[in-house]
């Protein structure tokens, strides 16, 4: 099928794109990457009527270093630029480890950093990374602009604080603390496939080596990404023992998420692969903090 | 090319177009005043048809006709036996017509000025149904209070064999050891790239012209003239590109309902070509599945791990009508007891109707299921025995005297043997214990065997055929030669397999020999694209068929023509006299493969590292073809035993899209797989051709298997083998 009709603009700047959304309002919807929208477009799931198209707008193509150690990606950074750039590689080693889990190479080509997080698919990986992160999202309309935190900025699902007049513009992912690391595991049934589950783990430990801070968070378990409160609860201020890990992952798994059945996988088998990537995505990233392993 | 045409990957003719996108497929086909067809499909499991109102659906703008059962002259059809209606509705000939026996059955056709508009006039159809009771359990169908399905079917039993020979019961006394299982198997769905689709319209001649894809376009044309009421000679069917087939095509989707839209239309004075695409649902749901059987099977052999004796108990699930079950089943009966000789066994076979989707056609034809069964015995033999894998099956596997069930040695030159060492010899089994580079736990390695036998050919007391035409133009010499053929090339290669062979019989380049394929208005027979069937088949028709053209041409004739009907041995069906030997088939197809597998024991997810397959082809026409064959059968088989799950729920199919019924994607497929060609000649084939495209895929689900088992020691007695699945095996959730 093809879409039902609507309007196009291809605004060159953000403020051009800014006032057609000011203007549309809920009519409108911006097209990123379009490796979500398109589809549920032609399958008339969506139906827009106004369609602002982001891939003239030269200013959000971008990675670049931030002041802080971090690193800034513009919004409508592909995916595939994000995941072979050096600067992400070095700054945000989470990034780039999930990045290789996002469908296939020709849907990264086109798929871009901003929109997948905007789009808030809670099988996608880059929100729970984002999270994981405590990246910032910087967020403009014609009225000015706000930072929101990525914990605060998924609402539920396809659901984000974005107003309609609104536009993320750019994610900064911050510095990697010293004594910290970080882990990505997810299983699908197929290579590309949504994953069945996935976990983001990112750490760091104090200088006795206990746990100063630990963010777990899951895909594919809930409307959202989903954190592992309890879980990291229960390991803050401890020494990351594999039985305290062990502890966690059982806790993560019985605690913080609630995952549903599907046609490719029970509860059971969900809450069951919660327990054992939180075992293995902690486990890597409390390794890579003590310096150990790659 | 001529002599020595063969045995080289030449090219195949239909690349090119294929790849430029050129290659026109049923739907590519547009007419300039097309209508659009759309179908409503009954979805309901098993209901009683009260009534139809098109009224509103035909008022609708743009609605050209709406046609229900009162519209089909003779309201049947169906490959085998015609008890499946057209079209399902109250008023009609047939009786019981107005049943609807599972989802896919079709109700009303809306032919209208697009797609969009029939669409919409489709859900304006109102029908009223009354619900009746859903059979959905083979076993239970059987049962003498269960609701009878079809009048010709008491107890539902759409067929059955029994095969005795020797004395089992007494036998077990002589056996060591006694190994008993109840194996079941899961649907398959074809997932051809190309769902159904077709158009329709009077030729110049005033024929009924049905282009489509399909397996046996004569057979097509037949059972359109039959649910017409017409002589064959009214009606016409040619074949455009076919974007895969696997068995689905071989029975009719959208054949009879364009055809019928034509006749009908051209009465009320309306000649306009109409045309239909399926969806992937609609595909999904319209067509026929793999059918799922169950197997209990005890076999007991002796300390030295000689067979001694078999009991085989087969259920397998028809669904709502006959399709190709009563043959399926026969190929199941045949290969349950494995490729091995057993003096003692009773094999009991039965094929069940259901309100299920129908079984039917798909690669192997009952010898995957069979083979199921089968292999898992023996590998549960060889691991009772403490043997290895290869060695018991050498000590049982059938050769040039040994006897099958039937109490006949296989005909054609039996090469198990070497298929099976040859495996094993490559896959390093006589040499390391183990695969290399064992892992650790989380992750387990193993490996494991099968073997394999089926086939060639339609059989059971058909009497086999294929037809080819051949003319000579030139004058000294032979300048142009024209091939007429009719077995369809589904994608397997076979137009370019049938130009080689007439390249070397004519000893002719084949760049001066054209191809006129799959168009019953001049071409007759060549049979099915099924059954492993058509390069032995029809590559002894074209030789045939070269042989008295270039006669003619001897005798000056210019040009000079000739066909010519290959007959294969006559066959028999299974004999129903308990004891009696008999002759099922002509010729059969061998294979052995090795299978290396690394399991996640903590997310159930199953690698597969490594594929050795020696498949016995006979002689390799193409060998890159049968390369391409063996991979395919591989990958599709790989699918069939980890991946796809086709669920069934209540009669209703809950996987009807790609999203949801999961194949092999180019990155699950094995690391590693290799191709041995084995060519032990069949004397009764083209250059010693045998039949293969199936065979590679009949041991791979059991090798398979086995290979978990060795990495996890558990055994897997239903599949497919998904994380879940084998978590749950090992007790983890």
């Amino acid at each position: 099928m093809k879409p039902a009709p609507f309007k196009y603009y291809a605004p060159t700047t953000a403020e051009e794109a800014l006032a057609h959304l000011a203007e549309h309002g809920y009519d409108a919807k911006v097209l990123a990457g379009g490796q979500s929208l398109i589809p549920t477009m032609n399958f008339r799931l969506a139906q827009p009527s106004v369609l602002v198209d982001l891939n003239h707008v030269s200013e959000l193509f971008y990675i670049k270093p931030g002041g802080d150690g971090g690193v800034l990606v513009g919004a409508m950074t592909r995916e595939s630029q994000v995941e072979h750039d050096p600067l992400i590689a070095e700054r945000a080693p989470l990034v780039f480890e999930a990045m290789p889990h996002i469908a296939h190479p020709q849907i990264r080509n086109r798929g871009t950093f901003g929109g997948c997080i905007a789009h808030a698919d809670p099988a996608a990986e880059l929100p729970a990374v984002s999270v994981a992160l405590d990246a910032r999202l910087r967020i403009r309309s014609q009225a000015g602009e706000r930072w929101v935190s990525a914990d605060e900025f998924f609402v539920g699902f396809f659901t984000t604080v974005i107003e309609p007049d609104e536009l993320l513009v750019e994610i900064a992912l911050p510095p990697m603390a010293p004594r910290s690391g970080c882990s990505f595991q997810e299983v699908a049934r197929r290579h590309g496939d949504y994953a069945l589950v996935g976990a983001a783990a990112s750490v760091a430990l104090d200088h006795q080596g206990r746990c100063q801070r630990v963010r777990l968070v899951f895909l594919s378990v809930g409307e959202g990404p989903v954190e592992a409160g309890r879980a990291a609860d229960l390991l803050q201020g401890q020494f990351p023992t594999p039985e305290a890990i062990r502890a966690a992952a059982e806790t993560a798994a019985s605690a913080d998420v609630d995952p549903g059945s599907d046609i490719h996988a029970s509860a059971d088998y969900r809450r069951h692969l919660v327990k054992i990537l939180a075992r293995q995505s902690l486990t890597q990233a409390f390794d890579r903090a003590k310096g150990i392993g790659g | 090319m001529a002599i020595g045409a063969i045995g080289k990957s030449h090219p195949r003719i239909d690349a090119v177009g294929k790849v430029t996108g050129a290659t026109r497929y049923p739907g590519d086909q547009n007419y300039d005043d097309e209508l659009w067809m759309k179908i409503l499909f009954a979805r309901r499991p098993h209901a009683r048809i009260l009534s139809v109102d098109i009224s509103q659906a035909e008022s609708l703008p743009g609605v050209v006709a709406v046609l229900t059962a009162k519209d089909v002259p003779v309201n049947e059809y169906g490959l085998q036996i015609p008890d499946q209606p057209v079209l399902c509705g109250v008023v009609s000939g047939k009786q019981g017509a107005d049943i609807v026996r599972f989802v896919g059955d079709q109700v009303a056709l809306i032919i209208a000025e697009s797609e969009k508009i029939a669409a919409q006039a489709r859900d304006l159809i109102h029908v009223e149904y009354e619900d009746l009771p859903v059979l959905t359990d083979p076993r239970q169908a059987m049962a003498p209070a269960s609701h009878c399905l079809h009048p010709h079917a008491p107890e539902n039993v759409a067929d059955r064999h029994r095969i005795v020979k020797g004395d089992v019961d007494s036998a077990w006394a002589n056996c060591d050891v006694i190994i008993e299982g109840e194996y079941h198997t899961p649907f398959q769905e074809h997932a051809y790239l190309q769902p159904e689709a077709g158009s329709a319209y009077l030729d110049e001649q005033g024929r009924i012209t049905v282009r489509v894809a399909g397996q046996w376009a004569w057979e097509d044309q037949q059972q359109i003239a039959h649910a017409l009421d017409l002589p064959p000679e009214r009606v016409r069917v040619v074949y455009d590109a076919i974007g895969g087939a696997f068995g689905g095509r071989e029975d009719m989707s959208v054949q009879i309902v364009l055809a019928l839209a034509v006749m009908r239309l051209a009465e009320r004075g309306i000649q306009r070509p109409v045309k239909i695409i399926w969806t992937r649902e609609e595909s999904i749901i319209g067509h026929c599945k793999r059918h799922p059987m169950v197997i209990k099977s005890k076999w007991g052999a002796t300390r030295d791990g000689k067979l001694v004796a078999a009991e085989v108990d087969l259920v397998s699930d028809a669904g709502a009508y006959m399709y190709t079950s009563n043959k399926v089943l026969g190929n199941a009966t045949l290969t349950c007891t494995g490729p091995y000789e057993f003096p003692n066994l009773r094999v009991d076979t039965v094929a069940v109707y259901t309100n299920n989707p129908p079984g039917g056609a798909f690669r192997g034809f009952g010898a995957p299921q069979g083979h199921f069964a089968a292999e898992m015995q023996m590998n549960k033999l060889a691991e009772a025995l403490g043997m290895s894998p290869v060695a018991v099956r050498l000590k049982n596997i059938l050769d040039d005297e040994k006897l099958l069930s039937v109490g006949t040695p296989l005909p054609g030159g039996v090469s198990l043997k070497q298929v099976v060492e040859e495996t094993a010899h490559a896959a390093g089994w006589q040499t390391t214990a183990r695969p290399a580079g064992r892992s650790k736990p989380p992750a387990l390695k193993g490996r494991g065997f099968a073997a394999g036998f089926k086939n060639v050919g339609f059989s059971f007391g058909y009497q086999e055929n294929s037809w080819a035409k051949v003319a000579l133009e030139g004058t000294a010499q032979i300048e142009q030669a024209t091939l007429f053929i009719a077995g369809a090339d589904v994608g397997q290669g076979h137009h370019t397999a049938m130009l080689q062979i007439a390249a070397e019989a004519l000893d002719l380049s084949a760049s001066r020999i054209a191809l006129v394929v799959s168009d019953t208005a001049v071409t007759q027979s060549s049979g099915s694209a099924s059954a492993s069937r058509l390069t032995f088949l029809a590559g002894n028709a074209v030789m045939g068929a070269a042989e008295r053209a270039l006669a003619c041409w001897r005798e000056e004739e210019r040009p000079a023509v000739a066909e010519y009907t290959y007959l294969a041995p006559q066959t028999m069906p299974i004999a129903d006299v308990e004891g009696q030997p008999s002759t099922p088939n002509f010729a059969y197809g061998y294979v052995a493969q090795s299978v290396e597998v690394e399991v996640d024991t903590e997310t159930g997810a199953i690698h597969v590292i490594r594929v050795v397959s020696a498949d016995d082809v006979g002689r390799a026409i193409n060998p890159q073809q049968v390369i391409g064959q063996i991979e395919g059968a591989v990958v599709q088989a790989q699918g069939y035993a980890m991946l796809e799950n086709f669920q069934v729920e209540d009669g209703y199919i809950l996987t009807p899209h790609l999203s949801t019924y999961l194949i092999p994607g180019v990155l699950d497929i094995p690391d590693q797989l290799d191709s041995i060609i084995v060519q032990h000649p069949d004397p009764r084939g083209p250059y010693g051709v045998r039949g293969m495209a199936e065979m590679p895929y009949l041991p791979l689900t059991p090798a398979l298997i086995a290979a978990v088992h060795d990495a996890t020691g558990v055994w897997f007695d239903d599949f497919p083998l998904t994380p879940e699945r084998v978590l749950r095996g090992l007790g983890k959730i």
